[in-house]
């Protein structure tokens, strides 16, 4: 009888849910429905990010943000380029990198535009895919720019005289992060495996899945170096304070992971993350001295691209490819110059607002006005 | 009257999962058209979606009627499909490439099942061991060998004929019913389940375990095999993350499609082609119901607590008076 | 049993562990506790490990299957840390009051998770799937998926574990009171009266239903303090772990698990699970030694192939013993 009665209730559910369904209150269809990928739902960034476009371009243009779950794989990424399709999007901004490759060719498959926001093609893929019909391009540190943030990084400190430090190599083989990580290198002015060129040292770290102490040399020594996070990971922080290195060079989340150690320890230290509050504090009460960083509003030209493509101006290079525009880290040393950069891109007042944005918005717009605003940003 | 009743009631409880199912697949296509998102898309999505896991989790089936359970299956299905790549990358060989998918798959399988009944220890401690070799090594070729793609991939036109749903429902339906016929019409499916039910009993009626348990690890072979082609199908390319959340939802799967985790009697074979479909279907009524990335984690509390209550009801009539172990 | 011959089996691992590994960081000019920081984290380490493993053992020795540990682990710190940090704002007294509050919602995670197992009545490592899905889905919803920071990052927490006492003293404490709990009081002969033969020990009178909610609260509040110390020397907690992300916590105590209850059988249980985390902690603290050579992948394959080896030891012990005994008598002969 029981039983009876959990069922029935639970096909009661059912029928309550559905009814759900019929009633679910739809807002009114926006003129333009973007799909957002994202791999991480939870980063400063990412939230910084998602606020920009569902507070700011929400709300200045006629325009709908859907985002996914965080996705894990590539199979989640194309299923969810599908489900956005079924959802009536028109465009699909990328912030996911599992496997750009098919997004590309499922977006084309369907006819949606595609655009990428964070993470660019590198060269080989970029050639394979400029021609794509849907493709509306890609703005975003390259792998190039990744290595040259890196290198900034490290001239930064052997400018200022450092003959020791101690990096964190964070998730290498993540190849953004072997990218910063040999770019540091280049920058304190040593060499990998005895080379200093991008191609030979970033090939070495891939090999050896980390980079090796023992194959840095020059002026500056590598007298530390930890990567990843784990049940080790304290154990080696410990281990790296306990060799006074002049400096802690990260090439990303060391500002999550180790900003109270490092500011216990008193050792300087450098990351490539975002303009946030808590790396705000970091950088003025803290021993963060170096932070390169993408700010929330760095997203809108890669807005701009998808509006125009959806539109019927779909922007091509001099050539008749899919633009690729690399953005550069903004670099804080200070509080004040943090400040620029934080408060400038807050709330209602982004870098890229709307009257920017409006300059590479439009039917007229081409391939050289969104260069021009991109570079000068 | 009473009899009748309490047969009508047993029926339903077994009904259960193939009617949440119903009612799941009612309810979804409802919220697709209520909200007015193309059906025809969404079905294909949700189909390829749960194909992957249908297939991994029907394998393993053969393994939970045993009473025992693989956790490493998820690990097992990346592997298979990162050997597979670097073996079409080094011989662009297709026939090869499925070969060294499949046998890779039932060689990771049987591995753990040797090991545990050569050396006597329990089969679900070689499968933890098994998920962290696995992952591990997989992580270390794909990373190594993908530099600074991420991951390593064949090339897509090889498989893109074959991403369709005619394709892959002749597979899944091939191996269910392959699965089927050894489960039901065969002396190993029957044996399987007393071993299940009454281990020590069916070992005093001569009943070899190792014997059972090798079959049973092979079927599950087959299954990472095939899970792993599927997942080249969709995407050709492999990453450390690859096939990731398989492991877990192969445990969620089975029991949902209405059969016990302890094995035995009541196992069966299609509870994984029910309860893969059903939850997945469930997982993306809840994305539609509530959107907005606040409602993560509100999502998978009330899949839970769904997937909770449909346990309590499937497992009403087993109930004993002494707590389940 | 002779006292000695307990002695030695009970110190044995442990020692050899312990030769062993200073041996290899010797062999490489390095010791396996290079400073006083080290230390501290050997212990800090070795606590956590030990409460983990005596969480994970409670219920699985008698037959229930629990992945929920890590999850209630998480979420009670994420609770203690959010409680703590409103009341006190990361002041003095912070980590006491976070200990405090973390034991006290692990407890009732633990409640909760014991009510679902007893009331539903299906088996426990099913509860445990549901269960783990709830709690995880509940700390990304306090936590918005973030990692919790600023509320674990104080002067208080980091004094916690910046000594090896604090850590010292809650191992002294817990195997102390497991111990008595489960050795000493009418609970423990129950728990132990179930756990050896659940249908005889029902019908001799012995209400299963409060033991096993028992554990499940023990369990939790285990865990909570796991959780509490993991934030403290992680210096944050991750809120976004959705699809059983939580579950590795689990997988770890495994082997300190079948260590433990070898060491046992010469001396007490719990004491096997202190000194079996020794051992895994210091094998950690010579993997931080090598993490330049060894990578996370490596140490991954190492612990599976240490727990697969282990097991097949413990599993053919007679047999290696008669192997061996055959050939020795042979050789004599």
């Amino acid at each position: 009888m029981k039983n009876n009665r959990l069922f029935k209730a639970i096909m009661i559910g059912g029928v309550l849910a559905g009814a759900m369904a019929f009633t679910s209150v739809q807002a009114a269809a926006a003129d333009l429905k973007i799909g957002v990928l994202v791999a991480d739902v939870s980063g400063e960034e990412a939230q910084g990010f998602r606020a920009y476009y569902e507070n700011y371009i929400a709300d200045n243009y006629d325009v709908e943000f859907v985002y996914t779950d965080a996705l894990e794989d590539a199979a989640g990424e194309k299923a969810a380029i599908e489900k956005f399709v079924s959802q009536g999007c028109q465009a699909i901004i990328s912030l996911s990198s599992s496997d750009r490759a098919t997004q590309l060719d499922t977006c084309e498959e369907y006819g949606v535009y595609y655009a990428i926001a964070s993470g660019v093609l590198d060269d080989e893929l970029f050639e394979a895919y400029k021609g794509y019909e849907y493709f509306a391009g890609q703005v975003g540190p390259s792998n190039a720019t990744e290595f040259e943030a890196g290198v900034k990084m490290g001239e930064f400190f052997k400018e200022q005289g450092v003959t020791s430090v101690a990096m964190y190599g964070a998730f290498i083989p993540n190849p953004m992060h072997v990218f910063r990580a040999a770019g540091v290198i280049a920058g304190l002015g040593d060499t990998y495996g005895g080379t200093n060129d991008m191609g030979g040292m970033i090939g070495q770290i891939f090999a050896d899945q980390k980079v090796d102490p023992a194959k840095v040399e020059g002026d500056v020594e590598l007298c530390a170096y930890l990567q990843g996070y784990g049940d080790t990971t304290t154990d080696e922080i410990n281990a790296v304070v306990a060799k006074e290195p002049e400096a802690f060079l990260s090439v990303g989340m060391a500002t999550t992971f180790f900003t109270q150690i490092l500011n216990e320890a008193g050792i300087p230290f450098a990351d490539i993350d975002s303009f946030t509050e808590a790396n705000g504090a970091a950088i003025k009460e803290g021993q963060l001295v170096y932070l390169a960083g993408k700010y929330s509003s760095s997203i809108g030209p890669v807005f701009a691209l998808i509006k125009n493509a959806v539109d019927g101006n779909v922007i091509r290079d001099e050539e008749g490819n899919a633009p690729s525009f690399s953005q550069g880290y903004l670099v804080a040393t200070d509080g004040a110059s943090f400040d620029e950069y934080y408060v400038a891109d807050n709330g209602d007042t982004p870098i890229y607002d709307k009257e920017t944005l409006d300059t590479i918005i439009g039917e007229d717009v081409t391939y050289d006005d969104v260069k021009a605003l991109v570079e000068a940003n | 009257m009473e009899a009748g009743s309490e047969k009508t009631k047993q029926l339903l409880i077994t009904l259960l999962p193939v009617l949440a199912l119903a009612v799941l697949f009612i309810l979804f296509c409802t919220f697709v058209k209520a909200k007015g998102y193309r059906l025809d898309i969404y079905l294909k999505t949700i189909f390829n979606q749960g194909v992957v896991l249908a297939v991994v989790a029907t394998g393993a089936i053969f393994i939970y009627t045993l009473g025992s359970f693989d956790i490493s299956l998820g690990a097992a299905t990346l592997f298979a499909a990162t050997v597979g790549v670097l073996t079409y990358n080094a011989t662009e060989n297709f026939p090869l490439m499925i070969l060294a998918i499949f046998g890779t798959a039932v060689a990771c399988s049987l591995f753990s099942s040797i090991l545990a009944s050569a050396f006597h220890i329990p089969a679900f401690v070689t499968t933890v061991a098994m998920l962290s070799v696995l992952s591990a090594v997989s992580a270390q070729i794909i990373t190594t060998k993908g530099g600074a793609l991420g991951g390593i991939g064949i090339p897509k036109t090889l498989v893109k004929p074959l991403d369709n749903p005619p394709f892959k429902i002749t597979l899944l339906a091939i191996f269910f019913l392959v699965c089927f016929f050894v489960f039901q019409l065969t002396k190993i499916g029957r044996r399987q389940k007393f071993i299940g039910g009454n281990p020590v009993c069916a070992r005093l009626t001569g009943i070899p375990y190792n014997k059972y348990a090798i079959i049973a690890f092979t079927m599950a072979g087959i299954g990472v095999g095939l899970g792993a082609f599927l997942t080249l199908v969709y995407t050709p390319s492999v990453t450390t993350t690859t096939a990731s959340g398989i492991g877990m939802n192969i445990f969620v799967a089975i029991v949902f499609g209405g059969m016990p985790i302890s094995g035995g009697a009541r196992s069966r074979i299609h509870a994984a082609l029910i309860g893969g479909f059903s939850y997945i279907l469930l997982n993306n009524i809840l994305e539609l119901a509530l959107e907005g990335s606040s409602a993560y984690g509100i999502t998978q509390i009330v899949s839970a607590v769904f997937f909770l209550a449909v346990v309590c009801v499937t497992s009403m009539n087993y109930r004993t008076d002494l707590l389940p172990r | 049993m002779s006292i000695r011959r307990k002695v030695i089996g009970t110190l044995a691992i442990p020692v050899i562990v312990g030769v062993i590994l200073e041996a290899i960081c010797l062999a490489h000019g390095q010791n396996v506790i290079t400073n006083m920081k080290s230390f501290n984290n050997f212990v800090v380490y070795t606590a956590i490990v030990m409460i983990t493993t005596m969480a994970l053992s409670i219920n699985l020795n008698s037959g229930r299957f629990d992945f929920s540990l890590g999850s209630m682990a998480a979420l009670s710190a994420v609770i203690g840390a959010k409680i703590s940090y409103a009341l006190l704002g990361g002041g003095s007294g912070s980590a006491y009051l976070m200990l405090a509050i973390t034991i006290a919602s692990g407890a009732l995670l633990g409640l909760a998770s014991g009510c679902v197992y007893v009331i539903l009545r299906i088996p426990p490592i099913i509860t445990s799937l549901g269960v783990t899905l709830i709690y995880e889905g509940v700390l990304y919803t306090i936590t918005g998926g973030k990692y919790v920071m600023t509320e674990v990052q104080n002067v208080s927490m980091s004094g916690f574990v910046g000594t090896w006492i604090h850590a010292a003293v809650l191992i002294l404490l817990i195997v102390v009171f497991v111990i008595f709990l489960f050795d000493h009081t009418r609970f423990g002969y129950n728990y132990n009266a179930l756990r050896s033969g659940q249908k005889v020990a029902v019908n001799t009178g012995i209400r299963e239903v409060p033991n096993a909610v028992g554990c499940y609260v023990v369990c939790g509040a285990l865990m909570g303090i796991v959780g509490f110390l993991n934030a403290a020397r992680n210096t944050n907690i991750n809120g976004g772990q959705l699809n059983f992300g939580s579950i590795a916590i689990m997988f770890t105590a495994f082997l300190p698990m079948f260590i433990g209850s070898y060491i046992g059988r010469f001396s007490n249980d719990k004491l096997g699970y202190l000194l079996a985390a020794v051992c895994m902690s210091l094998l950690n603290s010579t993997f931080a030694v090598f993490s330049n050579s060894i990578t996370a992948s490596v140490q991954s394959i190492i612990n599976a192939v240490l727990l697969v080896v282990f097991l097949i030891y413990l599993n053919n012990e007679d047999l290696l013993t008669r192997l061996f005994v055959t050939r020795g008598k042979q050789a004599g002969a």
